[in-house]
C-alpha cells in the first residue's frame, strides 16, 4: 500500500514537510502583498517562493515515496496551494465590495 | 485616585454566568499547568510521587484539566455574547446556573476521585465510578451523562434565546454546532471490548468533537470578537465565517483518517487520511491572504489591545501548531515512525495552545473590559501594559520552547526506537535513555516553568487591569456607529 520513509531520509522528510506549509504561507503572503501594493517585483518574489514551495513538495514526495495513487496528493498540494490564495483574494475583494 | 471596581450590576444575567465559567476556567488552567509541571518532572525523576501520585494520574489530570478549562472558557464565551447577539435576555437563566453548578460539582468530584481513589477493580464498577480509561476523556460514565445533560441544557439556553430574539449568521452556525457538541460526545460513551472499534469511536470525540465542533465554536467567538475589538463589519465577518467553516469541514472531517492509520481499521483509511490530511493546512494558509487584505485595508485600530494581541497569537499559533507541526508527521509514510511519540506531544502542545487557549484568554480580556465598566484598554495603558505584554511573551515563549524541546525528544524516539530499533521493547528503553531525548525533556521542564511564570502574571493582570484607569473604552469601526444610534 505504501513504502515508509527510509531512515536516511527521515530528517529530509520532516524538514520538507515543514517547508511545504511555510513556503505555502509565504507564497500566500507575498501573493496578497503583490495584489495589495500592485508592485511587479513582489509578484516576482511570490513566483520564486512558489518555485521553492514546488521544490519542497517534490523533495517530500521523493522522500515519502509518493508513487502511484499517492502522486494525487502531490498534485493536490501543488494545485491547492496555488489556487486557494487566488480564490481567497477574489472572495476578499468581492465580500468587501458588496458591503460598501 | 478612585479605583474602578469590578461591577456586576451592569452585566446581563448571561454575562454574570459567563464570569463564573471564566473563573473556574482560570482555576482549571492553573491546575493544568501545575500537573503539567509535576508530570514533566516525573519524566526526569521517575521516583517523584511514586505510589502516591503516579505519572498516569498527574498526566491524566494535566490533560483533562486542559480539556475542561477550554470547554469552560468556550461556554462562558458563548453565554457572554448570546444576549448582545440575540438582542434579548437569556432564556432559562436559572436552569443555566443549575447546569453550571452541576458541571462544576461533577468536575470537582471526578478530580478528587482521580487524585485520591485512582484505581478500582477490573470490572464495570470502575468504568462507571472511577475512570473510563479512554485517554483524554477519562471521566467515569456517570460524569459522561452529566456532561451530556449540561451540554443539552447549554444548547437549549442558546437556541431558545436566539429563537426568542433575533437570528444572525453567527448564531445560526453556533446553534447547529451546539447540536454536534452534545451529539458527538455520545460516540465516546459506547462500551465495546473490541479495541479497534473502541478506538474508532473514541477518535470521533477527540478529532471531531475537539478539533471540529470546538474549531467552529472558536470561529464563532472569533467572528464576534473581531466585530467588538476591530469594529469589523458584520456582513463581512459572517461571510467569512461560512467560508471558514466550509473549508474546515471540507478537509477536516475526513482528515480524521490520519488517526485511523494504526488502530486496525481497513487499509483504505491510509489513502483517505493521507489525502485529506495533506489538504488540512490549505485553509490555514489561504487565510493568510485574507489577513493581509484586511490589515492592509483596515489597519489595526482597536478597542482592546490585550484581546487583539491574543487574537493575533491565535492566528499564528493555529497556523504553526495545527498546520506546520501537524503536516510534518501526518502522512502515513512518516507517521509510522512518529505516531504516539513526544512528536505528537509537541504538536499537541502548540496546536491546543495556539488554537484554543489564546482565544479563551482574548475573551477573558474582553469580558473584563466590560466588567470594569467599559474601561479603556487601547494604547498607553498604565505601566505601558507591561503585565499583559509579559504574560503574552512568557506564555507564548514557554509553549513554543516546550514544543521545540519535545520535537527534539520525539525525533530521537522516532529515529532510535521506531526506525532503527523496529519499535521493540528494548528499543523503547534505548530511546528513553538517549541523550537527546533526556536533554529535550529537561528543556521542556525549563520552558514549562516559563509558561507557569506567564500564567501567574496573566492572572495578576486579569485581576488588576484597568483598576486605576479613568478613560472609557475607545470605540472603533462599526461599533462607533452602533453606539451613536443606540
Amino acid at each position: 500500500m505504501f513504502e515508509p520513509v527510509e531512515i536516511d531520509d527521515l530528517m529530509i522528510a520532516v524538514i520538507a514537510g515543514a517547508l511545504v506549509v511555510l513556503f505555502g504561507a509565504l507564497y500566500a503572503f507575498s501573493f496578497a502583498m503583490a495584489k495589495l501594493n500592485k508592485e511587479r517585483w513582489i509578484t516576482v518574489v511570490a513566483c520564486c517562493i512558489f518555485a521553492a514551495f514546488s521544490a519542497s513538495v517534490f523533495v517530500l514526495a521523493r522522500a515519502l515515496h509518493l508513487d502511484g495513487y499517492w502522486q494525487s496528493i502531490t498534485v493536490a498540494m501543488l494545485l491547492g496551494y496555488l489556487i486557494a490564495p487566488q480564490a481567497i483574494w477574489k472572495l476578499s475583494v468581492g465580500t468587501h465590495e458588496s458591503s460598501d | 485616585m478612585n479605583a474602578r471596581t469590578l461591577d456586576s450590576s451592569h452585566l446581563t444575567g448571561g454575562q454574570k454566568l459567563a464570569i463564573k465559567y471564566f473563573t473556574v476556567a482560570v482555576i482549571l488552567f492553573t491546575a493544568q499547568i501545575l500537573f503539567g509541571l509535576i508530570s514533566g518532572y516525573q519524566y526526569l525523576a521517575p521516583e517523584f510521587g511514586y505510589n502516591v501520585l503516579d505519572f498516569n494520574v498527574t498526566r491524566m489530570v494535566h490533560i483533562n484539566a486542559l480539556v475542561l478549562w477550554l470547554l469552560y472558557g468556550f461556554i462562558g464565551g458563548i453565554y457572554w455574547l448570546v444576549e448582545e447577539e440575540s438582542g434579548t435576555e437569556l432564556v432559562g437563566l436559572r436552569l443555566a446556573n443549575f447546569a453550571f453548578w452541576l458541571l462544576t460539582l461533577a468536575v470537582t468530584v471526578v478530580v478528587l476521585v482521580f487524585l485520591f481513589i485512582q484505581t478500582g477493580p477490573g470490572d464495570m464498577s470502575t468504568l462507571w465510578l472511577i475512570n473510563e480509561g479512554r485517554e483524554y476523556i477519562e471521566a467515569p460514565r456517570w460524569a459522561d451523562f452529566g456532561i451530556v445533560v449540561c451540554m443539552l441544557i447549554f444548547f437549549w439556553n442558546i437556541a431558545a434565546t436566539f429563537m426568542k430574539g433575533k437570528w444572525s449568521g453567527i448564531s445560526g452556525v453556533l446553534v447547529l454546532d451546539l447540536v454536534a457538541l452534545a451529539g458527538v460526545y455520545l460516540a465516546g460513551m459506547v462500551y465495546t471490548p473490541n479495541i479497534s472499534v473502541d478506538q474508532y469511536w473514541w477518535w470521533w470525540v477527540i478529532h471531531l468533537w475537539v478539533e471540529a465542533t470546538w474549531e467552529v465554536l472558536v470561529a464563532c467567538i472569533m467572528a464576534w470578537g473581531l466585530i467588538k475589538t476591530l469594529g469589523a463589519r458584520r456582513k463581512i465577518v459572517t461571510t467569512w465565517l461560512y467560508i471558514e467553516v466550509a473549508m474546515m469541514f471540507g478537509s477536516g472531517i475526513l482528515g480524521l483518517g490520519h488517526h485511523y492509520f494504526w488502530i486496525g481499521t481497513p487499509e483504505y483509511w491510509l489513502s483517505i487520511g493521507g489525502f485529506f490530511s495533506a489538504l488540512e493546512p490549505v485553509p490555514l494558509v489561504a487565510m493568510v491572504v485574507h489577513a493581509v487584505y484586511d490589515s492592509g485595508v483596515h489597519k489595526f485600530k482597536n478597542s482592546n489591545h490585550p484581546a487583539l494581541a491574543w487574537l493575533i497569537a491565535h492566528a499564528f499559533g493555529n497556523f504553526f501548531g495545527a498546520g506546520v507541526w501537524g503536516f510534518m508527521h501526518t502522512l502515513p509514510q512518516i507517521n509510522l515512525y512518529t505516531h504516539g511519540t513526544q512528536w505528537s506531544a509537541s504538536h499537541g502542545h502548540l496546536a491546543f495552545f495556539g488554537a484554543y487557549a489564546t482565544i479563551n484568554i482574548a475573551i477573558f480580556y474582553m469580558a473584563l473590559q466590560k466588567w470594569r465598566g467599559n474601561v479603556y484598554m487601547s494604547a498607553g495603558l498604565e505601566g505601558n501594559g507591561w503585565k499583559w505584554k509579559w504574560a503574552l511573551g512568557l506564555l507564548n515563549g514557554g509553549v513554543v520552547g516546550m514544543t521545540i524541546a519535545l520535537l527534539i525528544s520525539g525525533y530521537d524516539q522516532a529515529f532510535i526506537e521506531r526506525a532503527l530499533g523496529g519499535a521493540t521493547w528494548a528499543a523503547y528503553f534505548d530511546a528513553q535513555n538517549g541523550v537527546w531525548f533526556i536533554q529535550g525533556l529537561w528543556w521542556r521542564q525549563l520552558f514549562g516553568f516559563m509558561t507557569a511564570a506567564g500564567l501567574i502574571i496573566l492572572i495578576w493582570d486579569l485581576l488588576t487591569i484597568g483598576r486605576n484607569e479613568k478613560r472609557s473604552i475607545q470605540l472603533v469601526g462599526d461599533n462607533t456607529a452602533a453606539e451613536v444610534t443606540s
